[in-house]
């Protein structure tokens, strides 16, 4: 008898162990998911507002002309083909305002496409 | 009379169309005057560290413009027209291009030279372009070994 109800506690103890995890991973925000164009020789929006330790997805989309976007001090490169779309994820780690650049070069004003990202406590 | 007068004013035109190389003093008297003078910048400082990443990066963003003039090496390898321009188009490997301080490089590169026929490339590429650019000419590659540029071989 005390087996049976051992046996039972057992038994209930590996299945909350083993329900829990999933709870813990529901209550996790997703990234905030942040779009943004490239367009010869602009970035849609040109200035971004993130929180330091929050991770975040970059969505670069295309609207012609194969892309990059690259923020050297933050170690992020996105590169898009023509009329593509990548994404990359990423947690921004420093506080500050960070300028990054078109990554591929992309005609005569591919210098001044820039896109600034502001990281906040 | 007069046509004699025409032909003559368009000879003498032609003459002082005539580009002939520039001499010793001429080629020293401008490379100081471009260090010293019109070549401004001189102190600013180079903000990208010289690494094999940041090397890398300024022979890409070399790729993308400068070797239509310089070649791939920076030493003018398979520019059909390299030695047919006055002034001649400079090694960037040589001591003329690399007595010029980082700042200097930045401003020419920002700027040009006129009217040697180097172009600035403010707007066209990146700061962080310009600078990498700079890490990768103070370690050109042996001449030659970088190849002929893809658009001379098409």
């Amino acid at each position: 008898m005390r087996a049976g109800i051992m046996g039972r506690g057992i038994l209930v103890g590996i299945m909350v162990a083993g329900i829990f995890p999933v709870y813990v991973a529901k209550a996790q925000a997703a990234p905030r998911r942040i779009e943004i164009t490239a367009k010869r020789f602009a970035f849609e929006p040109g200035e971004i507002t993130l929180k330091k330790g929050q991770p975040v997805v970059l969505v670069l989309n295309s609207k012609d002309a194969a892309h990059g976007l690259r923020f050297r001090e933050l170690n992020v490169d996105i590169k898009v083909g023509a009329n593509g779309t990548k994404e990359v994820q990423f947690t921004p780690d420093k506080v500050g305002d960070f300028v990054g650049h078109c990554s591929v070069f992309c005609g005569s004003g591919h210098g001044g496409m820039t896109l600034t990202l502001h990281v906040v406590d | 009379m007069g046509r004699l007068l025409a032909l003559t004013i368009l000879a003498l035109g032609l003459a002082g169309c005539k580009a002939n190389p520039a001499g010793k003093v001429e080629t020293k008297t401008m490379t100081f005057a471009k260090h010293h003078i019109f070549v401004g910048n001189k102190s600013q400082t180079n903000p990208l560290p010289s690494n094999a990443d940041t090397w890398a990066d300024g022979k890409e963003a070399f790729s993308h413009y400068c070797v239509a003039c310089h070649g791939a090496d920076g030493q003018n390898t398979g520019v059909p027209f390299a030695d047919h321009i006055s002034p001649p188009i400079p090694l960037l490997n040589s001591k003329e291009v690399q007595s010029y301080t980082d700042g200097q490089l930045k401003w020419i590169l920002d700027n040009g030279i006129s009217p040697s026929g180097m172009p600035g490339s403010k707007g066209t590429l990146s700061d962080d372009e310009l600078w990498s650019i700079i890490v990768y000419l103070r370690r050109l590659p042996p001449a030659g070994s970088q190849g002929v540029p893809d658009i001379y071989t098409h």
